[in-house]
């Protein structure tokens, strides 16, 4: 019933990590009784589908991650890609025929699709951030179950469809990847930004799987570590001006609020820089390692990774720039700079990204196991 | 020597790291704290650096590699940290921190208790490190770590006054056009990997990012928009190193070009270009700077046009000679009225005219359109704006109409605070 290895303690290893950090950065008005439910809800869930064993088990973990969405927009998205992945389970258990098994399978690639925002699905992500609570939100996409449950289940199960489908699931992936950074660069509002960002750079997750080889893989694995601790940081701190400004919802100019919050902002720039590669944090290593892994067996997507991300810094360091620079002191509102829980949760995956990037071998070490698992489930053996 | 190499490498990105750390954690030394540490490090490095030459040179080692094992490994692939010393990269390690050196002790002066004192010694450091790292590496990728470390650097540096809104907009515009030139990088990696056979795609995408590097045609209009840093980020960056990253990037290519003699020729035709183009717009440019600026890429134009004639030990040359006289210009620039008045009163209050003798060989016409083409900065960014930019912001806004709203809600949320702004649900 419930599987232990070392692919799914990291993952639970690292999600209680981040859980921990939403929750210590979150603003006093998102911990009232109601969203600390939501979070709860969020955090058992997730827990529950990383250490299920059994696809009808991770199918309740899945489900209970989405109640505290039913009522939004994005809702609809989310209860849809539940449904998939129950027609999914349901198929592959009660039939064994080779055509249903198909079918078995394509229900669960869009339950993944829609859950992961790949395109054509990815309309709701943005949705969703501009509805939502940013701190419940991060908790349910930094799980990256759709990354998951294709590891965990999808190819183990379907071992000769997945092997087929994992091309276009990956060739899709690269196209939202390049797809949703075009969009970043001409979108306004915050929120929308930082949604597109966090659909690009986590589209590579899953490109990366399909390079089949073990430093793709294990570019793939790190690269989820430095979309989680990197789009955490990047969630809290907007949060957290968010919490002291109403001017950072839909800024007409540069808000110049690094003047009176420079911690904040620095927080900001690294977790932003560290999502789209900046040498010297873990984000270089893993997209070099998915670089790597691509020339062997996906060429596109070494022309698709660079170009996505370059786009992305672009507007990484406009969205920055927008936030904390520009603006003459004495017309910036007076906000308070990281307050001391907010600096000691934000220096956790900032250390966590930079010490990363300087000696990432053991990080990347602790990925490789899991890489090579994948790689051997990929290879068919 | 193996430790000597090391050991000025990793100085500055040690003293950038102790900085940052004390900082976050609620420390921010003071202005003589951070000179004299910088001094000892600058100084530290120096001395290395020219123990490391003399150890060369009495060994009769022309060049030496440091291999630090692999910096990390998953599969078959290695990334190997290797640092090579030799006849290109030895002088440029020098230069860096000759420079850097002496650029320090005059931003103390010149930054004096400046709101970004600090902050611009932390960058200068992480810069230092950023370019040692690329002018020492011995493999592509390790080079790509210190390229895109110089670019960031500099372009937080071009933002450093960031209570105004111009440099931080035009900060954004040069990381821009540094982007593009990291792109062609990255992807020329990929083929020297992928197809290691590609020599003109690879020389080709080469000379795309060291233009975008070296400010050269068609992405020359991002460095007059640099000129917005202090003037001595600007000495080091624009008259010194960063801009000769680009040609020190064909020059570590050198064995790819000589198989792509196609390539030469369009390193001749940018080059010779931006040369030109860049001398008129310097004679024009109504501010010290921007005119600096130009003068400084019609020497990497001259300097592009030598390595594609073959005469890579010339370029050389030419990058250290030109990398110290503009760091002296740039860093006398704000002086420069003070300077003239002092030339002018010592010359007697009478100074001969100079300039203006070639042009009047040339037809009346052609001087007005040159003079032209010079006030409009030789239509680069216009080009770029029209041709790239601007389609790419156009198919952008075309995709985002296709994106939807929204979609139906299952059942009204619990608790609905409808702000008017941005439709911004608290629930």
């Amino acid at each position: 019933m419930f599987q232990l290895d070392s692919f799914s303690i990291f993952s639970i290893a690292a999600y209680l990590l981040i859980a921990l950090i939403t929750l210590l950065c979150a603003p006093r008005k998102d911990l009232d009784s109601f969203r600390l439910k939501s979070f709860m809800i969020i955090v058992g869930g997730t827990l529950l589908a990383y250490a299920s064993g059994s696809i009808w088990l991770f199918l309740l973990g899945w489900a209970i991650t989405v109640v505290p969405f039913r009522g939004e927009r994005s809702g609809v998205m989310l209860i849809a890609s539940t449904v998939a992945l129950a027609v999914g389970a349901g198929l592959n258990t009660f039939s064994s025929d080779k055509t249903v098994h198909v079918a078995a399978f394509a229900a669960i690639a869009i339950a993944v699709l829609l859950r992961k925002g790949i395109f054509p699905f990815h309309f709701w992500v943005p949705i969703a951030f501009e509805d939502s609570s940013l701190p419940a939100l991060n908790l349910f996409l930094n799980s990256h179950l759709g990354a998951f449950l294709l590891i965990r289940f999808g190819v183990p199960l379907f071992p000769d469809v997945s092997l087929q489908a994992l091309t276009f699931l990956g060739t899709l992936a690269i196209l939202t990847a390049v797809y949703t950074a075009v969009l970043a660069l001409v979108a306004k509002r915050p929120r929308r930004v930082l949604a597109l960002l966090c659909i690009s750079q986590a589209s590579f997750i899953l490109a990366g799987l399909e390079n089949r080889n073990v430093e793709g893989i294990t570019g793939a694995l790190v690269h989820w570590s430095v979309v989680a601790f990197a789009t955490t940081a990047l969630l809290a701190v907007y949060r957290s001006l968010e919490a002291r400004t109403t001017e950072v919802e839909a800024p007409e100019g540069f808000l110049g609020l690094g003047y009176h919050a420079p911690r904040l902002a620095v927080f900001f720039a690294v977790a932003a820089l560290a999502l789209v590669g900046l040498p010297g944090t873990l984000g270089f290593a893993a997209e070099d390692l998915l670089f790597h892994g691509s020339l062997e067996s996906h060429p596109l997507l070494g022309v698709g990774l660079p170009f996505a991300t370059a786009l992305n810094a672009i507007t990484a360091l406009k969205l920055a720039a927008t936030l904390f620079l520009g603006r003459r002191g004495i017309h910036v509102p007076k906000i308070p700079d990281a307050q001391a829980r907010e600096r000691w949760a934000l220096t956790l995956p900032i250390v966590l990204l930079v010490a990363g990037g300087l000696a990432p071998s053991m990080l990347i070490a602790l990925r490789t196991p899991s890489a090579e698992w994948i790689a051997e489930l990929l290879a068919g053996r | 020597m193996d430790t000597l190499l090391v050991g000025i490498l990793a100085a500055p990105g040690i003293t950038f790291l102790a900085l940052s750390l004390v900082w976050l954690l609620g420390w921010t030394p003071p202005e003589k704290v951070v000179t004299r540490l910088t001094q000892i490090v600058c100084s530290g490095m120096a001395l290395a650096c020219a123990y490391l030459a003399w150890l060369m040179y009495e060994s009769g080692t022309t060049s030496f590699s440091v291999s630090g094992g692999s910096w990390f490994h998953a599969g078959e692939y290695h990334f190997a940290l290797t640092l090579l010393a030799d006849w290109l990269s030895l002088p440029m390690i020098a230069l860096t921190i000759i420079l850097v050196g002496i650029v320090a002790p005059f931003s103390a002066r010149y930054l004096h208790r400046d709101r970004g004192f600090f902050r611009f010694f932390l960058l200068l450091h992480l810069f230092a490190f950023g370019a040692l790292l690329a002018f020492a590496s011995s493999s592509y990728d390790l080079l790509l770590g210190g390229w895109e470390l110089v670019g960031i650097t500099s372009v937080l540096l071009i933002a450093f006054f960031d209570e105004r809104r111009e440099p931080v907009r035009n900060s954004i515009r040069v990381f821009a056009a540094y982007r593009m030139a990291d792109l062609s990088l990255m992807l020329a990696i990929f083929f020297i990997h992928y197809s290691p056979q590609s020599y003109t795609t690879i020389g080709l995408l080469l000379l795309l990012a060291a233009a975008g590097k070296s400010a050269q045609f068609p992405f020359s209009g991002w460095l007059p928009r640099a000129m917005e840093g202090p003037t001595p980020s600007s000495a080091i960056f624009y008259g010194a190193i960063s801009v000769h990253l680009g040609a020190y990037l064909l020059l570590r290519s050198g064995s790819i070009l000589d198989h792509a003699p196609w390539v030469s020729v369009a390193i001749f035709a940018i080059g010779a270009q931006t040369a030109l183009m860049a001398n008129l717009i310097h004679r024009v440019s109504p501010d010290a700077k921007t005119s600096l600026a130009y003068a400084a890429m019609a020497q990497l134009g001259i300097i592009f046009v030598e390595i594609s004639l073959g005469y890579p030990k010339l370029a050389l040359l030419h990058i250290i000679g030109h990398a110290i006289v503009r760091t002296l210009q740039f860093l006398r620039a704000p002086s420069m009225l003070h300077d003239y008045h002092r030339v002018h009163a010592a010359a007697g209050g009478q100074l001969a005219k100079t300039g203006a003798i070639y042009e009047r060989l040339l037809p009346q016409r052609l001087q007005v359109w040159l003079y032209r083409a010079g006030l409009e900065r030789g239509y680069y960014d216009a080009l770029l704006e029209r041709f790239v930019v601007g389609p790419v912001l156009r198919l952008a806004q075309w995709v985002e109409g296709f994106e939807p709203d929204g979609v139906p809600r299952l059942e009204e949320p619990k608790k609905a605070a409808i702000t008017s702004g941005n439709q911004l649900v608290e629930y």
